[in-house]
């Protein structure tokens, strides 16, 4: 009973100080108090309910013990890490995107490509994962080459879509003038077209960073060596480890972040003459 | 006033008919997808042993990613078929199940292993790949790995597990040197696919002394202190095991109920006839009575895991024989 009273008063808490932050005048400290408060209230909300409704550990795990948990298997975490981000998700990232971009500015040279890329292109992009994952796995063996490609293949499609949009985004005077320049294919393409088509590169490979976790996850599933997050978080929940699926979410989550974190903060580097970076 | 009265007075009378006539409701859990592993149950759904004992008994198919533990943990099924090593695990991490019949007394778990891979014996695992199911199904390869004292971690000397589907297909594309197959079920895929037995060795859990007690009926400890539910159990328990027998003294015959109930369309009549056979020779010596010395072996092999223990110290009340005394009795 006491936890649920807990509960409930770190829920009025939060809300009311959150309510008195958002009425002072906006500065960085209360912008980043505001969310940092929400969190805290929500993990406060969800300790005090699962102790005080006693809520069985191999259905919904206490924030505390997956804290618990999180700190006393940093080794699994890290070798899992290792095997899905940096083997399985970033290479695939890196291959699919680069190849995408490569795609794109041939399928912008050869204008017939494009008819008939693209459709194949968006046929391959509407492709189940879930379908995929075990015909690549068989294809390319049960390590991290076949999460790879799994991230390949999602991240491939958007990413030669903004790109092919970001080459088509200057207009017809710009080019004129560097026609006038005596400027051939590629050096209009490196100094005007690339530059103007950054924007459109950044969005794709935006959504790029989120597809490439979620793909290598997910191709964990259907085979793996006994390493990686999706592999740890399907087989914990079959022993009941709730608490290392948890820290293994809270891993994800923060991977993720920093990773979109990290492309965003290139392309407000890159791209700060855009009106979106202005601000 | 007097027809209201009447009205009321039939109302009432076939309410309290209608109870006395509704069946008591039970959904089982079972541990793999729809097949002649599970004959037992199917032949008392559809022979109406289980209408008999005046049960309604649904049963849900399992299958890979489908653990019995998390199901019965959130409510799902009254009771489940887990293997004992898996129920333990649960009951250590705090899901108190109880084991209240034992239908197989043996165990049908094998490693089989390419010869052309270089296997001969457990002495040539070492530095190989060896596939294992997970959901549960790790555990008794986990304890025998411990025994052989080779690591499954990857690290140098040890073996490099890999983490099976529901089929053999990493032993048929040279992926892993050995899978680990039951004797009713992937062995028999294999040799479908093409292998022939000399191309194979096969190392049985039993003969290697490192066999653990498989499907078994659970249910949470909570319940069984109800006696209704008790009562429901024993019920059920004496209607299973009927079913069983006949299941073993008619191996065709149950191999073709269990084929009308399977709602996937996967399996095969000469599969389900032949896995029908293996089974009957691993339920053949029990009549559903837990027998306290085999349990004891579990706990022994499970605890003897070296440095990572399936379980860690020695598990109480994980068994009861309530049911069984009543039910076969």
């Amino acid at each position: 009973m006491g936890w649920i009273v807990f509960a409930i008063a770190a829920w009025g808490l939060g809300w009311g100080l959150n309510i008195w932050l958002a009425r002072l005048p906006r500065n960085r400290a209360t912008g980043l108090a505001v969310p940092v408060i929400f969190g805290l209230t929500l993990l406060l909300i969800w300790e005090g309910v699962v102790r005080g409704f006693g809520i069985s550990p191999v259905l919904l795990p206490a924030p505390s013990a997956i804290a618990v948990r999180f700190a006393a298997s940093t080794g699994i975490l890290w070798e899992d890490f290792v095997q899905t981000v940096l083997k399985g998700a970033l290479s695939g990232y890196v291959i699919g995107c680069g190849s995408a971009f490569v795609m794109a500015v041939i399928v912008d040279r050869f204008p017939f490509l494009q008819r008939g890329l693209l459709p194949v292109g968006n046929f391959v992009a509407a492709l189940p994962i879930i379908g995929m994952a075990p015909i690549l796995v068989m294809w390319f063996g049960f390590d991290w080459q076949s999460k790879a490609a799994v991230v390949v293949v999602m991240v491939f499609f958007p990413m030669l879509v903004n790109t092919v949009q970001g080459l088509q985004a200057t207009d017809n005077m710009q080019r004129d003038l560097m026609r006038t320049y005596a400027s051939g294919y590629w050096g209009t393409l490196r100094k005007l077209r690339l530059p103007a088509a950054m924007p459109f590169i950044f969005n794709g490979l935006k959504i790029g960073t989120t597809l490439a976790l979620i793909g290598a996850i997910v191709a964990e599933f259907f085979g793996s060596p006994i390493r990686g997050m999706g592999f740890r978080i399907s087989t914990s929940v079959g022993q009941l480890a709730l608490d290392l699926v948890w820290a293994e979410i809270v891993v994800a989550a923060i991977v993720g972040s920093a990773f979109y974190g990290g492309v965003a903060l290139l392309e407000k580097a890159v791209t700060f003459w855009h009106p979106s970076q202005r601000g | 006033m007097k027809t209201m009265v009447k009205t009321l007075g039939v109302a009432a009378l076939t309410l309290w008919g209608g109870m006395a006539a509704a069946a008591d409701e039970v959904t089982l859990q079972l541990k793999w997808v729809t097949q002649a592993q599970f004959a037992g149950y199917y032949v008392a759904l559809d022979k109406g042993f289980y209408g008999e004992e005046g049960l309604d008994v649904t049963i849900k198919p399992g299958g890979p990613d489908i653990a019995p533990a998390q199901v019965i943990a959130g409510g799902g099924a009254d009771v489940v078929l887990d293997w004992m090593p898996s129920a333990l695990a649960s009951r250590e991490k705090g899901l108190p199940l109880v084991n209240i019949a034992q239908p197989f007394k043996s165990s049908g778990m094998m490693l089989t292993c390419r010869k052309d891979a270089g296997i001969a014996s457990p002495a040539d695992f070492a530095g190989k790949t060896l596939g294992v199911w997970f959901f549960g199904n790790e555990y008794p390869f986990l304890s025998w790995m411990s025994k052989l004292g080779l690591a499954t971690d990857g690290s140098e000397g040890g073996v490099t597990v890999l983490k099976q589907g529901f089929n053999v297909d990493p032993i048929l594309q040279g992926q892993a040197a050995c899978v680990s197959t039951m004797t009713y079920n992937e062995y028999w895929q294999i040799i479908d696919a093409g292998l022939s037995p000399d191309d194979l060795v096969v190392f049985k859990y039993e003969d290697q002394g490192v066999a653990t007690l498989e499907d078994g009926m659970y249910v949470l400890e909570e319940n069984l202190n109800d006696p209704a539910f008790a009562e429901k159990m024993v019920k059920f328990v004496r209607a299973s095991m009927k079913g069983w027998k006949y299941a073993e003294a008619n191996p065709d015959e149950a191999a073709m109920i269990v084929l009308d109930n399977d709602a996937s369309g996967a399996q095969t009549e000469m599969h389900q006839k032949r896995m029908m056979g293996e089974v009957a020779k691993l339920t053949a010596g029990s009549n559903g009575a837990l027998d306290v010395a085999d349990y004891e072996r579990t706990v022994a092999s499970l605890l003897s895991g070296g440095s990572d223990p399936v379980i860690s110290k020695a598990p109480e009340g994980a068994w009861t024989h309530a049911i069984t005394d009543k039910a076969l009795n």
